[in-house]
């Protein structure tokens, strides 16, 4: 809201320097997200056009006497065309100083100028929204005044952030009253007693049928003028943002901005029977609303309606049938109150927003509405409409229900104690009613315009806001022992360290996406998923869809580095089951290489994104030794991907990314990727120390002739077995292919660790159990020793 | 050829052997081909067995002084060789300021790395790290936190939504609830995780980022805590002097309630024309405040005994201040150089 600090200083005694305004409103729970400063004007005072008469030498130029109190008239020229004798205007003297010039004694067309008339533009106003021309003033203003200083012009706006709790503080007075209170210094309210008529004049009628309108006061005021608004309230609604209409729509925002009331006003005489309805509108239901949009509503919007048609959308806006135009003599006000949340579904429905609305949507106090009502009757007045006898329709105002707490409370939450006649001198000058009871507690009573205070805990802050929120001291607590675990959190830090110390580096991406990741894995001529998960209101395609991996942004981001790169992400995927949307926690490795110059049957980049998964899972599990299988997934090379399962169930996939994504992804070299569901791995087993035995081992590497297809893993698991107790390791080694063997086979080097408990073990006894344990391999595989 | 001609030829060839060899290795073949268990030596011992047994003993002492004699000729050729070895060695000069070989370094995103510097602080303090779901339904997400349909700060978390109840959460919040719902008080856990806003991306803001969110239930927990720990937590993330101030503020899930504000590490609170902090002296944190009654009510906890205090941060933002970057954007854009320079 913008607050401008010359308006707020009607009400309130505040410090010179806007800076401090501000700093005390942000302590307060009122953020300022700007302070506008304002130019500084010198030399503007207002003058009186006494005589007004042709240039001698030019046409289009006019020559005035400017009266401008004390000391001769000036004489000055001006192009402009809305001046006449008689008008109270803005006159730059000799030496003002404007924000985009100085004034200079100067010849206009021979005649010497003795100053310059100025616009709203001159004085840093929105030129748009003021007269075409000359600024001017009410004919109260005497000649001389200084213009700036009386219209507190050179005086900062602050923009001030307003919680939605505290809609009685979108107000010039409430915001007062808070830096008053918090100041301990009066707060200046406006005249609010209201000047209705007497009895027995004309009365509107009001009908309320929803209980959405909690209360209604109508008012019916005669021999209403229209024209503009005096100069101090354009100014000052111009200052706050709202552009100067005429004076009856200005009084309306004026009070709403000064008060938070919103107000509307009717012409009167196009009110059949001077009868307002409040109810719902029909299906159907036309409405043109003053600013000529059309709209079609439907029960769920609240009208307020004459017997024939519409004629407000209740909190919204007023029809164009019934607003009040220069022709106006006659008007109703209305000063209502309406549920907040029906407003705001209004207005999301019909997609705008009004200044009344937005302060309508935060439930207004019911008790603003007299409020409201009794500030705009003695401006009306002042501008010389005849209020008559207002009345109130609807709930009877309430007073708010007295909340009861304990003195201890506020040490309880705040950690130190106010002495009790602070507190209530606290909350006075917020409007609270405070009463101690006996047994240390408080009754306290919120003041009518505040609908956001309902417990104690409400109370406790308005104290520690008006104490000062900088009294609340620094303590670390000492935390009780409890029963809740980080296992998931430290499962997933783990795996970040883990994979950092392998050389990867963490990445963080979007989880939403657009449809090109599903475009690209169709263009590989592969199944995106079946039923992605779909963000119902996205703000662009680009966020449409829930990851169901973390490879396809993986891919994304090594094809960008366009060199070898390793990174790892942790993060959740997406995927449907049973219509049902669930997620769970990903960890995804890999790195991009440059291919290598190696046989169709082997890759070495695959073997270390193998290691790495091995010592990643080490890490992870306690264990050591991890079998791996070959398959088929969604994503990974057909021929270059395996499985790696622990207690018979898959807890990864490591591979090279399908080539074909590869392509489509537009990475130049091939990429190979580890996935892991974390969630899939078993709790960490502690590893058992075994001690080595002392005693020297042997070994044997045998070089064994075997079908190509067979996989290293199957041959080194039977050799194990078969070679019995005393083998302690079997690890291949070599692999080779080609004129050396028949076809169809390969050679697989495997070395055979051998080790008795008791004794050494003999050249002869280790010979004996490798002549087993080949023929044994003969036996099951037909697996021959190349010699 | 007799024993002694046999010696003195042998000695003749580990002469010549000896003189042939460079360097500790060759000696070491050297040694075996000669005192080896199948070398020379021992194939002249077993030429001992020939002689008559009368002369056995004093061939034996022959061989053996002829073994004593080679051992020692090795040992010292052995040193000789070593010392030549490591002179050689120490008179190397290579240029040490010549680029290092580069290992295959990996590294923790600086958003994580501040997640679980943060995460680690309060664990310090005894407090568990509880991580959930990041698709939560419209209870977790408002009702439950005091947050009722209507609500007009249900605009201030603008959501993406999956079905009419069930949403990416705004906020980490939700954690609050079901942590409560599991666990009677004590309570005190931190809640890192991704949450999701329909927010326009531009240099301050994206619509998806991460936060931490603290909880602490207990009897006599107050403000004063709040402020303890957070004062703890910034010192630890931005520097040692770092100081906390609160602000009022309005969340429907705490009350009172408090904007978190620290010394702006750049300036150190100096403000003027600091970039970082717009002249202030402080940087915006996030939110924090006492845990709303309706809130424990929620989850049956009674608030005239227990209470407690919530915060909710944003990491990307913390990051933000203190790594000094300019957009925050590149959190979630992994260039390499980034990723490097904060690794
Ligand atoms: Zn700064």
């Amino acid at each position: 809201m913008r607050v401008p600090l010359g308006w707020l200083r009607d009400y309130v005694e505040l410090p010179a320097d806007p800076a401090a305004v501000a700093e005390m409103l942000a302590l307060l729970g009122f953020p300022v997200a700007a302070i506008e400063m304002r130019p500084a004007i010198t030399g503007v005072i207002a003058g009186r056009i006494a005589e007004l008469g042709k240039h001698p030498n030019a046409d289009r130029l006019q020559v005035g006497r400017i009266d401008v109190g004390d000391g001769a008239p000036l004489t000055i020229a001006t192009a402009a065309t809305n001046v006449a004798a008689g008008q109270t205007i803005a006159v730059a003297t000799i030496g003002a100083r404007l924000p985009k010039l100085t004034i200079e004694r100067r010849k206009m067309r021979g005649l010497e100028s003795e100053g310059m008339m100025i616009s709203a533009d001159e004085l840093a106003l929105p030129e748009e929204w003021f007269e075409d021309g000359i600024m001017q003033f009410d004919e109260s203003l005497q000649p001389g005044t200084d213009v700036v200083e009386y219209f507190r012009l050179s005086e900062a706006v602050l923009d001030v952030e307003i919680t939605s709790n505290r809609v009685d503080a979108m107000s010039l007075i409430g915001l007062a009253r808070e830096l008053a209170a918090y100041q301990n210094v009066p707060l200046r309210t406006p005249d609010l007693s209201h000047p209705g008529g007497g009895a027995g004049g004309p009365k509107a009628e009001v009908t309320i049928e929803s209980p959405d309108c909690r209360r209604f006061v109508a008012q019916i005021f005669t021999r209403v003028e229209s024209g503009p608004s005096p100069a101090w309230m354009r100014i000052r609604l111009a200052l706050a943002g709202q552009r100067p209409i005429n004076r009856l729509v200005d009084i309306s925002n004026y009070v709403m901005l000064e008060t938070a009331q919103p107000l509307h006003f009717y012409d009167a005489g196009k009110i059949p029977n001077k009868h307002l309805i409040v109810r719902d509108a029909r299906e159907g239901e036309r409405f043109v609303a003053l600013d000529s949009s059309e709209h079609e509503l439907n029960p769920q919007a609240l009208v307020i309606a004459s017997e024939t048609s519409a004629e407000c959308l209740a909190g919204l806006m007023g029809a164009r049938n019934s607003e009040v135009t220069d022709q106006t003599t006659e008007i109703i006000l209305e000063s209502a109150n309406f549920s907040g949340p029906r407003i705001r579904r209004t207005a999301g429905q019909l997609g705008f927003r009004t200044e009344a609305s937005s302060r309508h949507e935060k439930s207004l106090a019911p008790a603003l509405t007299a409020v409201g009502a009794a500030r705009a009757a003695q401006l009306l007045a002042q501008a010389g409409a005849t209020p008559h006898e207002p009345v109130a329709f609807g709930e009877p105002l309430s007073a708010a229900a007295p909340i009861e707490f304990k003195i201890s409370d506020v040490k309880r939450l705040l950690g130190y104690e106010l002495p009790l006649p602070e507190i209530s001198e606290r909350l006075d000058g917020l409007g609270f009613k405070v009463e101690p009871l006996t047994g240390g507690v408080l009754r306290v009573v919120p003041p009518a315009w505040r609908t956001d205070i309902t417990c104690s805990a409400d109370v406790i802050e308005e104290i520690a806001r008006m104490a000062g929120y900088d009294r609340i001291s620094s303590e670390i607590p000492a935390v009780r022992a409890h029963d809740i675990a980080s296992g998931d959190y430290r499962r997933e830090r783990k795996a970040a360290v883990t994979l950092a110390a392998l050389g990867y580096r963490e990445i963080v991406t979007y989880s939403l996406h657009g449809a090109q990741v599903y475009d690209k894995i169709r263009r590989a001529g592969l199944d995106p998923p079946a039923r992605p998960i779909e963000v119902q209101n996205p703000l662009s395609e680009e966020q449409r869809y829930l990851r169901h991996s973390l490879g396809p942004a993986m891919v994304t981001h090594l094809a960008n580095a366009n060199q070898p790169a390793r990174a790892f992400e942790i993060g959740h995927i997406f995927y449907n089951e049973d219509r049902q949307p669930l997620e769970t926690s990903m960890a995804f490795f890999a790195f991009s290489a440059e291919p290598r110059d190696e046989p169709e049957w082997h890759d070495s980049n695959y073997l270390r994104a193998k290691g790495d998964c091995e010592a990643f899972l080490r890490e992870m599990t306690g264990e050591s030794r991890f079998e791996t299988a070959a398959d088929e997934r969604e994503g990974f090379h057909p021929g270059k991907t395996g499985v790696v399962l622990m207690g018979g169930r898959e807890i990864a996939v490591v591979g090279q990314v399908d080539p074909r994504l590869q392509r489509t992804f537009e990475s130049r070299l091939p990429i190979y990727a580890c996935r892991i569901i974390l969630s899939t791995l078993p709790p960490y087993d502690v590893p058992q120390f075994k001690p080595p035995s002392k005693l020297p081992s042997t070994y044997r590497d045998l070089a064994l002739v075997c079908d190509a297809d067979l996989p290293a893993q199957r041959l080194e698991n039977a050799l194990r077995s078969a070679a019995g107790a005393w083998c302690t390791a079997v690890i291949a080694f070599d692999e080779y292919r080609g004129s050396q063997v028949p076809p169809g086979k390969k050679s697989l080097a495997i070395r055979l660790t051998l080790q008795k408990p008791d004794a050494t073990i003999t050249d002869a006894e280790a010979d004996a159990v490798v002549e087993k344990a080949v023929s044994a391999l003969h036996a099951e595989f037909g697996v021959t020793l190349r010699v | 050829m007799n024993l002694a001609d046999n010696l003195e030829d042998l000695r003749a060839r580990f002469e010549d052997a000896l003189k042939n060899s460079a360097g500790a290795s060759s000696l070491d073949a050297v040694r075996v081909a000669f005192l080896g268990r199948s070398g020379e030596v021992t194939a002249v011992r077993r030429s001992i067995g020939k002689l008559p047994p009368a002369e056995r003993p004093a061939a034996g002492q022959r061989i053996n002084e002829a073994v004593e004699q080679m051992e020692r000729a090795l040992n010292e050729a052995q040193a000789n060789a070593q010392a030549l070895e490591v002179g050689a060695s120490l008179s190397q000069r290579i240029d040490v300021t010549f680029p290092s070989i580069k290992p295959q370094q990996g590294s923790i995103h600086p958003m994580k790395r501040v997640m679980h510097d943060v995460c680690a602080y309060f664990e310090r303090h005894g407090f568990a790290v509880v991580v959930g779901p990041e698709i939560e339904p419209d209870y977790y997400n408002f009702d439950a936190l005091n947050i009722p349909p209507d609500h007009p700060a249900r605009e201030g978390f603008d959501s993406f939504f999956l079905t009419p109840n069930l949403l990416l959460r705004p906020h980490t919040s939700p954690m609050q609830i079901r942590t409560m719902q599991q666990h009677r008080p004590p309570v005190a856990v931190v809640v890192p995780g991704t949450c999701y806003r329909r927010d326009a991306v531009d240099a301050r803001h994206l619509f998806q980022f991460n936060q931490c969110e603290g909880l602490l239930i207990d009897e006599g927990v107050h403000m004063g805590h709040l402020k303890g720990m957070l004062t703890g937590m910034c010192r630890e993330i931005f520097g040692s002097e770092q100081q906390v101030r609160f602000r009022p503020s309005y969340f429907p899930f705490t009350e009172p309630s408090a904007e978190v504000d620290t010394t702006c590490p750049l300036c150190r609170g100096a403000g003027g024309e600091c970039r970082m902090c717009g002249g202030s002296g402080w940087i915006e944190l996030g939110g924090a405040g006492m845990v709303h009654p309706n809130v424990l009510r929620n989850v049956e906890y009674d608030p005239d005994v227990y209470s407690g205090w919530a915060f909710g941060f944003g990491v990307e933002r913390m990051a933000l201040v203190r790594y000094d970057v300019d957009d925050i954007r590149r959190f979630f854009e992994n260039d390499h150089a980034f990723l490097e320079q904060l690794a």
